[in-house]
């Protein structure tokens, strides 16, 4: 494959190699290596505690690695601040617990970082702002404040306000696991949409109907290592490591 | 007629009821009403009595002058009215745009300019006192009709802000430009007033740049910071004014060393910056850290982090603090009276020491008393409100 580049073949735009991560004595990484191509809907599995969390964490550096190279669409994450800001501008991330910036209107969170970053106009931002708002479902709530909102709500404010800095690759730390029941699907149909639209994700979820539906891979981390990878048509039908298989009959 | 009484009626149970439950819902919180009630009816008659038969007020009233102005020249008074006017006009205008009068905000206003009116500013002093309150009010309908219209009221907003950085500098040019008074015969409360304001217009924003550094991760920044927030809480603020007095001019560059006001001031924006820090430093703590990782996911810069994520929650959190310490400091300028200067306690002090007012120490110090209270339960009620304002979205 290396000696015959061809002219359809599809550059990754994230390249983990050997990517570790200590905490103290604890290793939460021991060298992880993934590509993923543009494009790409990755799911990542794996029991608490397994450092699924902390990688996708690395690869926006909120989370800092040390061991390995991580090359996120051509650029490595190194200690160079201007790098790090490029690539934070390039991944959005939509976390367990929303953190959405409970001062600002719902609005002004999405508007935020577009003026800010991108050097957008207050109209232009606020005009985007609107059409994603419009995306996941919520305009009429544009100018509440996020506690006003529901926690399916402020999820979805929450994947808008990633959108709105037009980024590439969206990383989800567990999207659904702080939310009611009756919420979650209405977060999982969001995601689904941004899947389909050919964004690259990598998702940390146990919602495994999602999973199958959207994945085009997965992962299943345990001991920060992964442990096995591939369709989800090989997870459900032909597992073929212990962990996995037992990780797999207590969630399913 | 059958209506109203039909109405009535319910009414009155309720009084009862209310009192029923509130005041004398059993033997020990009946007892302690009664009590309550004698004590504060006592005190009551006890200030009554003495404000309006056994007090002397002519104390005050004779040296009104030496307790509002100290020794400030006579025939310079013009100077001191614009400064009031706009800022008595920059407050309407800022309430009417962030917020709004209660009925009981108003009934204490006109409370404070009745009072003004009929004991302290008569003649000409009057009238222009009373014109600084007509344009007061003037100013606050006016920002109230017109601040409906959003772009309107940011507008005003963007105005009254711009106003209150020039008041400060403005003032001063005022006062001492063209021939005009110079800091050393600045006295009274006009002094207490400029200390004050002066002090938290400059306190503030150090404090919040010794918060930013302390937690800072450049250890030279941090230490630094750190040393000047531990030296300074270390020692009573007396102390610093002395030091400021006697041990500050043989250190500072010529430039700051025109004045002893100057180096005093100097002293005590540092001390009170101090504590602003550590407030503030409490106030950043409790910002949850999903709001910095949410906003570096973003991509934004660590200073566009600190300026529109961080500072906004962590200021909001303290501000009941922050302004207790802004109260402290409004009292603290009556300290400068044991550096000789003449400030509004100086003044009262000069006013009982005079030999026909031997023994009338009470009048003078109480009406010191209200209007230092007076001061700090305004900046109470202006706290309430921005309180109040930025509730909105609160978590």
């Amino acid at each position: 494959m290396t000696d015959t580049p061809s002219i359809n073949r599809v550059e990754p735009i994230i390249v983990c190699k050997n990517v570790q991560k200590h905490f103290g004595e604890f290793q939460a990484l021991k060298g992880i290596n993934v590509e993923v191509t543009e494009g790409e809907v990755v799911v990542i599995l794996g029991p608490s505690g397994s450092g699924k969390s902390t990688f996708i964490r690395t690869i926006n550096r909120l989370e800092e690695h040390d061991g390995g190279t991580i090359v996120v669409d051509g650029v490595e994450l190194d200690d160079n601040v201007h790098n790090i800001e490029q690539i934070r501008s390039e991944v959005g991330m939509v976390f367990q617990q929303f953190n959405l910036f409970p001062h600002l209107s719902v609005l002004r969170n999405i508007t935020l970082a577009p003026q800010k970053v991108r050097g957008l106009s207050k109209r232009d931002a606020e005009s985007e702002g609107m059409q994603l708002l419009e995306r996941v479902g919520i305009p009429e709530q544009a100018d509440k404040f996020p506690t006003q909102l529901s926690g399916g709500q402020q999820q979805r404010v929450a994947i808008a306000r990633a959108l709105a800095m037009r980024p590439k690759i969206m990383l989800f730390d567990e999207p659904t696991s702080a939310l009611d029941p009756e919420m979650i699907k209405e977060v999982l149909d969001v995601m689904v949409e941004l899947a389909q639209s050919g964004m690259t994700m990598l998702v940390v979820t146990h919602e495994m109907g999602f999973a199958r539906e959207v994945a085009d891979r997965f992962l299943f981390f345990d001991a920060g290592e992964i442990v096995e990878e591939g369709t989800p048509e090989h997870f459900f039908t032909n597992p073929k490591e212990d962990r996995t298989k037992l990780f797999l009959s207590q969630i399913l | 007629m059958n209506a109203p009484s039909q109405l009535q009626q319910p009414q009155m149970y309720r009084v009862k009821d209310w009192m029923r439950t509130h005041l004398f819902n059993g033997t020990g919180n009946t007892i302690l009403t009664v009590l309550v009630v004698l004590i504060a009816g006592f005190v009551l008659f006890t200030v009554i009595r003495f404000v309006f038969i056994d007090a002397e007020w002519s104390v005050v009233s004779v040296n009104k002058r030496l307790i509002f102005l100290g020794r400030y020249p006579k025939g310079e008074e013009w100077r001191l009215w614009p400064p009031l006017w706009a800022a008595l006009g920059l407050i309407a205008a800022a309430w009417g745009t962030w917020s709004s009068l209660s009925r009981r905000d108003i009934l204490w206003l006109l409370l404070a300019a009745v009072f003004i009116l009929v004991f302290v500013a008569h003649g000409t002093e009057g009238l222009l006192f009373g014109g600084a309150v007509v344009l007061a009010a003037v100013l606050y309908a006016g920002v109230r009709l017109s601040g409906t219209d959003p772009t309107m009221r940011s507008r005003l907003r963007l105005a009254i802000i711009i106003g209150w950085i020039i008041l400060l500098p403005g003032t001063i040019v005022i006062i001492t430009a063209f021939d005009g008074v110079q800091p050393a015969l600045w006295g009274g409360l006009m002094l207490n007033i400029l200390l004050a304001t002066f002090g938290i217009g400059f306190a503030l924003p150090l404090g919040i740049a010794l918060a930013l550094a302390r937690s800072s991760s450049l250890p030279v920044v941090k230490w630094f910071s750190t040393a000047i927030i531990e030296i300074t809480r270390g020692g009573p603020l007396v102390a610093w004014l002395f030091i400021a007095r006697f041990v500050l001019p043989a250190f500072l560059p010529d430039i700051l060393n025109t004045d002893v006001i100057v180096n005093a001031l100097i002293i005590v924006i540092l001390f009170t910056g101090a504590y602003i820090a550590e407030i503030v430093r409490g106030g950043l703590q409790s910002v949850p850290p999903g709001q910095r990782e949410a906003a570096d996911a973003l991509g934004l810069s660590g200073f566009n982090v600190t300026v529109f994520i961080i500072l906004p929650q962590a200021l909001k959190a303290v501000i009941p603090a922050l302004v207790s310490q802004m109260i402290s400091l409004w009292k603290d300028t009556t300290l400068f009276s044991i550096l000789s200067f003449t400030d509004a306690l100086g003044g009262a002090k000069a006013a009982f020491s005079q030999a026909q007012f031997v023994g009338r120490q009470k009048e003078a110090l109480i009406f010191i008393g209200l209007i230092f209270w007076a001061g700090s339960f305004g900046m109470s009620r202006i706290s309430r409100r921005i309180e109040k304002y930025l509730g909105v979205g609160s978590r």
